[in-house]
């Protein structure tokens, strides 16, 4: 989230979309309920009318897959009626950039595509530069290879009309979405977005997030209160986690992991030359790059070996969740350890997933219940225990309130958490069972004189001597320390790039700035403006609680709105001030150099209206999901030609003559991700019992179903049995004149546990966003019938 | 003394169900097995272990607009209360707060405040003792009466986030519902404030979005005449005359039929279940 | 314990502070008189711990209630700015991760064509294990690819810690980096 929980209560017009947050995170309808007190507007977009929809001003219903037609219509609406924030569009996006002739988009294609390799030559979508390289403007916005004049060409297409054959949205409908938005271009105005899955779990993921976030900047309305796009996240610390890189391409902190595939990370100097933007608060990339090293590597990094760069792992290819199971399904893994997941429920084509898992030599599995993951090898998840081979180990965690530390929201708050309660049973904090692992392990390899052996020899481990971590030390590693002093670290703006500084991950550093003071403790709750509570736990960066807070204010510096205001230049302080910690250095004056450009993190301190980073391509453009019930109207490209598609029997495709039926999956309010924490739990059991499949009176009544009766469900995947629910709240859509027909349905189940079900992802494919690999789980096809037939 | 009651505003929840297991939670309550009901909702009514549940309802309003409605059903605390009447071991009293509350220890089970409550919110279980033998109690929302004692809210007013409940003095929360009701009339041109005059009106109120009928309420609840009967005639003639002690005893002479309020409930509601 | 001094009447003043029209003063609260009154009262001698929900992103504040080493009560945590004392179900029910008949309190094992759990002791679970790495690691290890150091194994995954604390994704981070393992994801990818 750019914004915050707190700050939902400050916008005019709640656009939620790929998300039901009234369902799955509850306690965001507090602070709506809030903003429509004071006349603020909720629009829902969904394919389903939910609970979310039952608190909107407005519903559209949209079939799954067609966000980026539904927002370019709407980013066509703005521009054509003149609703759009101008200046900040000109001064804080590169909607005035000249990108060079070379590119080109057609008939679904832009310029540099590689049939063969299903990629894109990106070199094709740069921007002209000046001698000095920076970007050559049009700040009338009139030039015809601007980017807004590219933008208005590439979106032109998508017509009110055409967008509502695409999406199956009431036109009407439509309208009124478009209208309640986009009236948030004033400058006293806000809007916010709000996501979350729906919008992700598609092969065009992530540009469905661009296009978002390009429609807020076009009408002003990133780093302003009310404002922002704000990804609400699903677990208590999946922001943390991926903070901390428990993903394969990332170190902590957002640092690219080397990779053995380009040949500049071969050295640490060339890794860091490759990776850093001349410009920008990334170009102080090598002080957060080497500070990580020497928190990990503490003595053993030194000026002369790197910092121990090479003992880093480089890669050379794709390990994503689709690609692991693949691999693992092929039996080129032996081992794996799983933290608190469940992916035999929860992940895409879960029976096959399920079957990967026996073709482990050995599985560890360290969680509060024993999960349909863990036990994958057993008769009641269709295996034959004597025909698997993999050795499992089942350890008891302990539950949240049994240990301590901290978790990062969607806000990026990192909040504390104390003892409750000594663990139940033998269970363990994870903490506690990683350290000992990690202990065991250094023993184990203490007197080898290999040279594979040096990099867990190498790692730093010093967490007190007792059985137990000492917390916070770790704590206090994570900050990052002045090694010349021994003192902590005031904050990431100390860090330096010659192995005189250390700190886990560069983005925390400032939570824990002297001894004794670990913001994340912090409880209090007086607000210091804006709904801001700067004194309640710790926001990263630097306590930052509206990131990009420089565009609220104009380029003078001088807040666009009393109404909208978070921070302002003051001119006899020199200092920026007001109700937040500025995202921005606090005393570069306007009118400096530097002084105007909020967008810090990027090279031209501008947001991209213009992307030439992603992988399928520079603009968002509508394609097909894998499965689709028709062709797609805006070009001949089906499908996102940037997609990795893999063949074989672990990904079969279905065809749309013989499933016909679009499907979704989604989450309920009562249970959680794959149920292993909320099935287990007899009071969120009893409230949603059974495994059940949505679908509109008109489907039920072709298909011969009532409601309350048991259907199968089937993909080219699998079938499961489940319940019908069928509803008013799912309608057909009307697809470029064709009937179409949606279903959704939970995925929280599984043969564990309280509450017991048929699980939804045995139908869901082995498919991924083209710049992410995030499965699509949001659309894909299907078909229904009595289960008695 | 100032009474209270719980206000309940239909249009703010968003059926998150945080009030079921609230209530569960602090009064400590086993959950039960449930079917399938063919909609998101968990029981078709409260029972002696679900004190509250949470209704939904699919309705097409006037203009044909679907409209997705939820509403937390528990007792209605009301003012004349047909269990309290009918009860015939004293067991059902107001406190002091005007909430009806059931003493454990006087109820003996005989289930007569179940079948004349107008409302369909109260449930009897049986239990089994050390013994092994059976015996039933009447159960319900308490409003959390222990601990209005003790400064706190009910458990699920406590819990509500969007607001949808609140819990405080009872004029002060009737003005509330009537000036909210004001507010959404555009929205909901049905809505209306539910404090049935009926039964002298409750302490739950409710800011409706539509007809009570939408929701399975009865229009215009009355305590039955039975049970007015019973309490005002009846029970004292009964007790004066044999000295009983156990007016169950008694009451097993009175069959079902004397207090079926089913038959006077069917000219009080215009139709409407709760589901379905 | 905590920096937050909470004790039971100061969470009582606070929760009745939501409710101003209450006049606490009117229903007999005081503190003697709580006191003597609330031997029955659920919540009169717990234990209060805040913490923070383990579900969703959102973050609320919970207060866990403990006594006679059990989670007898949960609630939200009035003084948390994100949801002022306000809970949904899930957030709520936090007290059965504790009490659950089907919460793991052993470390179990199943053999390679085992039908069946066994319950082992820790300290053989987790030497088996650091034993298993080993050999996998050992076997798989690669040195170099085409001239660059590239230190790693690809025949080790580690999925998931999407729920765990910070402190822990980060010793997790560094220890399956230092093990050399590339196949690392979590939740933010499903």
């Amino acid at each position: 989230m750019t914004n915050h929980w707190n700050d939902l209560q400050n916008t005019d017009c709640a656009l939620i979309i790929g998300a039901n947050p009234a369902e799955n995170h509850p306690i965001s309808f507090r602070w709506l309920t809030k903003a429509k007190e004071k006349g603020g507007k909720i629009i829902s977009v969904d394919p389903r009318f939910t609970r979310t929809s039952s608190q909107a001003d407005v519903y559209a219903a949209l079939r799954s897959g067609t966000d980026i037609p539904f927002i370019g219509g709407m980013i066509k609406y703005a521009i054509e009626n003149n609703l759009i924030q101008k200046e900040y569009v000109a001064k804080y996006t590169n909607a005035s950039f000249i990108v060079k002739a070379d590119y080109d988009f057609h008939d679904g294609l832009f310029t540099g595509y590689d049939e063969a390799t299903r990629t894109y030559d990106k070199t094709k979508w740069v921007f002209e530069t000046a001698e000095d390289g920076t970007p050559v403007k049009d700040e009338t916005l009139q030039h015809p290879r601007s980017v807004f004049q590219l933008l208005k060409k590439h979106f032109s297409r998508y017509d009110v009309e055409t967008v509502c054959t695409v999406t199956g949205t009431p036109k009407q409908d439509y309208l009124d979405v478009c209208q309640t938005f986009c009236s948030t271009c004033k400058p006293d105005k806000s809007g916010t977005i709000m996501y979350a899955m729906g919008t992700t779990q598609h092969t065009v993921g992530s540009q469905n997030v661009r296009i978002y976030a390009m429609l807020q900047l076009l009408l002003g309305n990133i780093g302003i209160p009310g404002g922002g796009i704000n990804a609400m996240r699903g677990e208590s610390n999946v922001q943390g986690s991926t903070d901390f890189a428990l993903l394969y391409d990332n170190l902590p902190g957002y640092l690219g992991a080397p990779k053995a595939t380009v040949p500049e990370h071969a050295t640490l100097k060339g890794y860091l030359e490759k990776e850093t933007p001349p410009t920008g608060y990334w170009s102080n990339k090598p002080k957060f790059v080497v500070s990580l090293l020497k928190a990990w590597y503490g003595k053993n990094a030194t000026k002369d070996n790197e910092f121990g760069y090479q003992f880093l792992p480089k890669g050379n290819k794709n390990y994503s969740h689709i690609n692991l199971f693949q691999a693992m399904y092929k039996g080129e893994l032996d081992g794996a350890f799983m933290f608190g997941t469940n992916p035999v429920v929860g992940g895409p084509n879960a029976g096959k997933e399920k079957e990967a898992l026996g073709k482990l030599k050995w599985l560890v599995a360290m969680d509060l219940w024993e999960t349909e993951s863990a036990s994958f090898w057993q008769k009641e998840a269709g295996s034959d225990p004597s025909k698997i081979d993999t050795e499992v180990f089942l350890l008891p965690a302990s539950a949240s309130f049994e240990k301590e530390g901290s978790v990062s929201n969607s806000s990026r708050w990192m909040q504390y958490r104390w003892k409750a309660i000594d663990s139940r049973g033998e269970a363990r904090p994870d903490l506690a069972v990683i350290h000992e692992l990690a202990l065991k392990l250094k023993g184990l390899y203490a007197g080898s004189t290999k040279s594979a052996d040096k990099p867990i020899q190498a790692l730093d481990w010093n967490y007190g001597s007792g059985p137990e971590p000492d917390i916070d030390l770790v704590c206090k590693e994570i900050n990052g320390y002045d090694l010349k002093t021994g003192k902590l670290l005031p904050g990431f703006g100390a860090l330096l790039d010659d192995g005189s500084t250390s700190s886990g991950n560069w983005i925390y550093s400032g939570f824990y700035p002297e001894e004794g003071k670990n913001l994340a403790k912090r409880r209090d709750n007086k607000d210091t403006g804006g709904g801001n509570f700067l004194n309640w736990s710790y926001a990263w960066p630097m306590n930052r609680r509206i990131l990009y807070n420089r565009a609220s204010a104009d380029p003078s510096g001088k807040p666009w709105s009393k109404e909208k205001a978070v921070i302002w230049w003051d001119a006899k302080q020199k200092l920026w001030v007001g109700t937040d910690v500025p995202d921005f250095k606090p005393i570069t004056a306007p009118n400096e150099p530097g002084g105007v450009g909020p967008f810090i993190m990027n090279k031209d301190g501008v947001g991209l209206l213009f992307a030439p980073t992603l992988n399928d391509g520079p603009f968002p453009e509508h394609y097909e999901p894998f499965e689709s019930p028709v062709p797609n109207a805006f070009s001949k490209q089906q499908l996102n030609p940037a997609t990795v598609i893999m063949e074989g029997d672990f990904n079969k495709k279905g065809k749309n003559s013989k499933y016909p039926i679009v499907a979704t999956t989604y989450r309920v309010s009562e249970h959680w991700q794959s149920g292993s924490m909320t099935r287990n739990q007899e009071w969120l059991s009893e409230l949603v019992a059974h495994m059940f499949v949505e679908m509109s009176e008109e489907l039920a009544k072709e298909k011969g179903i009532k409601n309350k009766d048991q259907i199968i469900v089937s993909s080219a995947r699998g079938e499961i049995k489940a319940y019908a629910m069928v509803t008013k709240r799912f309608k057909p859509y009307k697809v470029n004149g064709k009937k179409v027909h949606q279903i959704g349905m939970p995925w929280h189940f599984g043969y564990k546990g309280f509450a017991t079900g048929d699980t939804a992802n045995r139908l869901t494919p082995h498919i991924g966003d083209a710049n992410t690999m995030i499965p699509e789980f949001k659309a894909f096809l299907c078909d229904v019938r009595r289960a008695d037939v | 003394m100032t009474k209270y009651v719980k206000y309940v505003d239909v249009t703010k929840c968003d059926g998150c169900r945080a009030c079921m297991v609230a209530c569960k939670n602090w009064n400590d309550l086993p959950a039960e097995h449930t079917d399938f009901l063919g909609s998101a909702q968990s029981h078709p009514k409260v029972t002696a272990d679900t004190w509250n549940v949470l209704q939904y309802i699919e309705h097409e309003n006037g203009k044909g607009d679907l409209e997705y409605l939820f509403r937390h059903s528990s007792c209605f605390h009301c003012t004349e209360a047909a269990c309290e009447k009918v009860c015939p071991e004293d067991a059902i009293s107001h406190t002091k707060f005007g909430t009806v509350v059931i003493d454990q220890d006087k109820c003996v089970g005989c289930g007569y405040c179940v079948q004349n409550c107008p409302f369909e919110v109260i449930s009897l279980k049986e239990y089994k003792d050390k013994n092994g033998k059976t015996y039933r109690k009447s159960q319900k929302c308490t409003m959390c009466t222990d601990r209005i004692e003790e400064g706190l809210q009910p458990a699920c007013v406590t819990t509500c986030h969007t607001g949808a409940m609140e819990f405080g003095e009872k004029e002060a929360m009737i003005k509330k519902a009537e000036q909210r009701v004001k507010e959404i009339k555009d929205r909901y041109p049905n809505a209306r404030v539910y404090n049935p005059q009926g039964v002298g009106g409750t302490h739950t109120i409710y800011v409706l979005a539509e007809k009570p009928s939408v929701y399975g309420l009865p229009e215009n609840p009355k305590v039955p005449t039975s049970a007015i009967l019973w309490k005002d005639y009846a029970q004292p003639i009964g007790k004066a005359m044999i000295g009983a002690t156990t007016m169950a005893v008694v009451g097993a002479f009175v069959t079902n039929k004397f207090f079926s309020k089913r038959a006077e409930k069917a000219e009080q509601e215009d139709g409407g279940e709760s589901h379905e | 314990m905590v920096e937050m001094n909470l004790n039971r009447r100061q969470f009582l003043k606070l929760s009745g502070a939501a409710a101003a029209t209450l006049a606490i003063v009117e229903l007999g609260f005081d503190e003697k008189n709580v006191y003597a009154k609330t031997k029955e009262f659920k919540i009169a001698k717990t234990k209060v711990t805040p913490t923070i929900c383990c579900y969703c992103g959102v973050g609320c504040g919970i207060l866990v209630h403990t006594k006679n080493n059990t989670v007898v009560y949960t609630e939200g945590d009035p003084d948390n700015p994100i949801n002022e004392g306000k809970l949904c179900s899930k957030g709520t029910t936090i007290r059965q991760l504790y009490t659950s008949k089907k919460r793991l309190t052993k470390p179990l094992y199943r053999a390679p064509g085992s039908k069946k759990w066994e319950e082992k002791d820790w300290e053989w679970m987790l030497d088996t294990i650091a034993k298993r790495v080993k050999e996998t690691r050992d076997a798989s290890f690669i040195e170099k690819e085409e001239g660059i150091t590239v230190n790693k194994t690809e025949k080790i995954a580690s999925l998931g810690g999407a729920a765990l604390d910070n402190e822990e994704t980060y010793l997790l981070a560094k220890l399956m980096r230092g093990l050399g393992v590339v196949y690392l994801e979590h939740q933010a990818r499903i």
